[in-house]
């Protein structure tokens, strides 16, 4: 079997309006790749639920960057959406629902939850390109 | 497709259409051309047929605008068509808010729903 691979890493400030930037790269990526419509739009949702947590949680008084590496081998995507803020603490004003981790485990083959050395927190999914994800 | 919102009225029922994408990015601006509408229209529709993508932060939008036209008598629905983005479908059935919300398979039974 042929190996293919591709990786992507993108560094946005954790501003809302640098959400829709990584959507639209990682669909890039994943139209390049020949990947199922409707699995692209799977991913994007769930890949832009773990940088809406970033964006809200981690820096609950501002700045910051998020850094998101996309990586393809044979037929898999493992996408990290890492920050250096404070982590997932709970707030009072958060835009959300509380459903973006339950969406994004819905949608992806495996997520982990990590505070990788340096500080900050990484979520890291997988998804399967070529079948049907969720 | 351009992403915008727009509003219209329609015998009295603000019509809120959100064409292309909406997320954490444009939800406060959703939430404020809600509330505008919520303060002089009967009812409000809300037009998702055009709407490609929506994330947990305009679903939460959503649901606090039907929540706030129900305290005030307003009537209220969102049209989620065929038309409207796979990604729309996907959040409602994934958290289970398609039973919750109030929608219609069209805008225009989206309209006649929240002038009834």
């Amino acid at each position: 079997m042929e190996t293919v691979s591709e990786r992507v890493e993108i560094e946005i400030a954790a501003t809302a309006a640098g959400v829709p930037l990584v959507r639209h790269a990682l669909r890039g990526l994943l139209t390049g790749l020949e990947v199922p419509d409707d699995v692209i739009a799977d991913i994007a949702l769930a890949v832009t639920e773990a940088c809406t947590n970033a964006v809200v949680h981690a820096y609950p008084s501002g700045g910051g960057t998020i850094h998101i590496t996309a990586s393809h081998l044979d037929g898999e995507l493992d996408v990290a959406v890492r920050d250096h803020g404070g982590g997932m603490s709970p707030r009072m004003d958060t835009p959300g629902l509380g459903v973006g981790l339950p969406v994004i485990a819905a949608i992806a083959r495996s997520v982990a939850i990590g505070s990788p050395d340096g500080g900050g927190t990484e979520v890291r999914m997988q998804f399967a390109l070529r079948t049907a994800v969720g | 497709m351009t992403n915008g919102i727009d509003v219209e009225r329609v015998n009295g029922i603000d019509v809120l259409t959100l064409r292309g994408e909406h997320d954490l990015s444009t939800a406060t601006d959703v939430s404020r051309r809600i509330d505008l509408a919520l303060e002089s229209a009967s009812g409000l529709a809300i037009d998702l047929s055009e709407t490609t993508f929506i994330d947990s932060a305009v679903l939460r939008v959503l649901i606090t605008a039907q929540e706030r036209a129900n305290e005030q008598g307003a009537g209220f629905a969102i049209a989620v068509a065929d038309s409207s983005g796979h990604g729309v479908h996907r959040l409602l059935t994934l958290t289970g808010l398609d039973a919750k919300l109030s929608t219609q398979p069209s805008r225009a039974g989206a309209i006649a729903a929240a002038a009834s």
